[in-house]
């Protein structure tokens, strides 16, 4: 790579960061002013918000684990959007998952803690391949549109999987839907006792890493980069385009998966029906807030989690809503999908620094 | 299970109502594909035209301007549609996703907001089946159109008005262009972005209205997520109607008697299964149905400025 591409990729990536930031500010800005209607301080609302998840360690605990599944799909949907698919089957995939591991975790017994960890982590990375792959594979057979085919398959998931802990996988003793307890060695070590916060925020780190080094370092993530900017060009090239989409895909799907194993192994210690409060949605935002970049997915996931955990402490005193996280989310996707849409405002603000600056200028000459 | 006529006539009847919906967003969704945008987001219209409706009915009192009140929801939220994929270009799948993740967002926490409550709305006032007596009295066919509300007839009739609209109509012959070739159109001098706002917002009154049928329709409530996928089975019914108005209505009535033949079976398997169905049934059609089936050709093409 020349120098001259280098700064080229350096500036696009300076631009992508800014267009998030001013998106994230964006959104962050309107929900104050919903907080604002619903009748609170918008800025005592937020400096309890970050105060209660940045300020203690129970607090940042909590939003480092509501993290750690947003983690995980937002990298799936940034994975797959590397080939212009959009995943919105990380919420089946995340059930799929989950239910793979719990069994691996409630049937599987006498090994040893890694081991059984390990044989949980890849039977739900596997599941979520496979039914990632498949969608994938029936786009590029038949055409279908992967958005509706994958929603329509997390709510089939998501009826039986409810259907199973319901009813051959109910425990005799449980009053509500949800599997035996996973035996303690498929369990994953807590990071700080008496909270979520478990070893499944490093696996998801180093899933980032690993994934970014296949996409920057490899042949297969040169032939994703190319198949997602150029179809025909990459055709032409010789690259088998279906073959790449598909494992891309499978990839995504099985990324998701594992978050669902991780929410079991490390959470719940059990799949509990309908367990994911839109998580797998919860990716689009976190995958459009990182440019679509599996490492940035990390410190994006991680924003989103402190505004999660804290929202959900205030929650239980005051009357704003959990939901108002997933009303930033989805303005987050906007802001950033549409940035010319923002100018405007930066137009204002430029106009208005310009102003004191001008101002402080002649204000200075003065005094001096 | 033992079938009487009663039962048969009780499910076909109860086909239809449960067409409706999906009839009324796959018409939508016709306009908005015929004018070369894809339509994605009739689930998050219709979720706002039925909260909104109730909501407008709480307020006014009348199911009439709650049905106003809901289509004009679904406008504002087909409005946002056409704002970020005809003039920003974001891409119309994402921006379709947007309005579906939007409405998720934005319902439950009015719900919380406006009626103090969640989960569901407080009680309305919804629209009464009419009960004509001659109408009722035929046999088999009044025991069957009987039990239909007035937004039943309401929508067979836009059927036919979408259906002259596309193909008789001057105007409509142009949108198809539009949704066709984007680039033909404008050469000679069509405004394409015009004729893109005007699909698209077709598709949040028709889709606001579908919703509106479920909450004061079917229903005299607001429930969380209670179109529960309705809109993407409209995408594919729109698909396999070949985004003609004809073919949405045998569409629809395919998928309402699925609906319909579900709530049957309830009593006889797991509540889950059966209610697993109708997603299954359109993924069965998904993979088989649709093979011969395209898009009009112009589908998220933009012209240059």
């Amino acid at each position: 790579m020349t120098d001259n591409m280098k700064s080229v990729k350096k500036i696009q990536r300076r631009q992508s960061f800014a267009n998030s930031i001013g998106a994230l500010i964006f959104s962050l800005l309107l929900g104050m002013v919903f907080i604002y209607v619903i009748g609170y301080s918008p800025i005592e609302s937020y400096k309890a918000i970050f105060g209660v998840s940045l300020g203690t360690v129970k607090g940042f605990a909590l939003s480092l684990s509501q993290a750690t599944p947003l983690m995980f799909t937002g990298m799936s949907f940034a994975l797959a959007y590397r080939v212009k698919m959009i995943n919105t089957g990380a919420e089946g995939q995340l059930y799929i998952g989950a239910l793979c591991a719990a069994l691996v975790g409630v049937y599987v017994t006498s090994l040893p803690g890694i081991v059984h960890v390990s044989l949980a982590l890849i039977v739900a990375f596997i599941a979520g391949g496979l039914i990632a792959g498949a969608v994938a594979l029936a786009k590029a057979y038949t055409g279908a549109n992967e958005i509706i085919l994958t929603l329509m398959l997390n709510s089939v998931i998501i009826f039986f999987t409810s259907y199973l802990v319901n009813g051959p996988l109910k425990p005799p003793s449980s009053g509500v839907g949800q599997t035996e307890r996973i035996a303690e060695s498929a369990q994953l070590t807590r990071l700080i006792p008496q909270t979520q916060l478990t070893t499944a925020i490093i696996l998801a780190i180093v899933v980032a890493l690993l994934v970014q080094f296949l996409l920057d370092r490899t042949v297969f993530g040169y032939e994703v980069k190319v198949t997602g900017q150029n179809f025909k060009a990459a055709k032409v090239a010789g690259i088998n385009v279906s073959k790449i989409s598909i494992l891309t895909f499978a990839l995504s799907g099985a990324i998701a998966g594992l978050g669902g194993a991780a929410m079991v192994l490390g959470v719940n210690y059990r799949f509990v029906e309908g367990f994911s409060p839109g998580y797998g949605f919860a990716g689009i935002s976190i995958a459009a807030l990182a440019a679509y970049s599996p490492l940035a997915v990390i410190p994006s996931a991680l924003l989103i989690g402190v505004l999660r955990a804290g929202t959900i402490t205030l929650s239980r005193t005051t009357s704003i809503p959990v939901e108002l996280v997933d009303l930033i989310q989805v303005l987050v996707i906007i802001f950033v999908a549409a940035p010319t849409m923002i100018k405007p405002i930066y137009k204002i603000k430029d106009k208005i620094v310009e102003k004191f600056k001008t101002r402080g200028k002649t204000h200075g000459g003065e005094e001096l | 299970m033992i079938f009487t006529t009663d039962l048969i006539l009780s499910i076909l009847a109860s086909t239809l109502r449960r067409a409706v919906p999906l009839l009324l967003a796959s018409l939508g969704g016709t306009f908005s594909m015929r004018a070369g945008v894809i339509d994605l987001g009739l689930e998050g219209m219709m979720l706002a035209g039925a909260f909104f409706g109730v909501m407008g009915a709480n307020i006014t009192g009348s199911a009439w301007m709650g049905l106003l009140i809901g289509v004009l929801f679904g406008m504002i939220f087909s409005l946002l549609h056409a704002v970020l994929h005809v003039s920003y270009k974001v891409n119309g799948s994402i921006s379709g996703m947007v309005i579906n993740l939007l409405a998720a967002a934005v319902t439950p926490l009015m719900l919380n907001e406006y009626f103090g409550m969640s989960g569901k709305s407080s009680m309305v006032e919804s629209f009464t089946n009419p009960h004509w007596e001659w109408l009722d009295n035929i046999p088999i066919i009044g025991p069957i159109l009987g039990g239909q509300n007035i937004l039943f007839y309401l929508s067979i009739i836009l059927v036919a008005i979408s259906w002259v609209f596309l193909y008789k109509s001057k105007f409509g012959l142009r949108m198809r262009m539009v949704g066709e070739n984007p680039e033909a159109a404008s050469a000679v001098g069509l405004n394409v972005k015009a004729y893109k706002y005007f699909g698209v917002l077709m598709s949040g009154c028709f889709a606001g209205l579908g919703g509106v049928y479920l909450s004061l329709g079917q229903m005299n409530l607001f429930v969380e997520n209670m179109t529960a996928g309705r809109g993407y089975i409209a995408v594919v019914i729109n698909a396999f109607g070949r985004f003609n108005p004809l073919g949405s209505f045998i569409g629809s009535i395919f998928f309402g008697f699925f609906d319909a033949v579900q709530t049957v079976f309830q009593s006889f398997f797991p509540s889950q299964l059966v209610m697993m169905t109708p997603y299954l049934v359109t993924i069965i059609v998904i993979l088989f149905g649709l093979k011969s089936g395209r898009s009009p050709a112009g589908t998220g093409k933009h012209i240059e400025n």
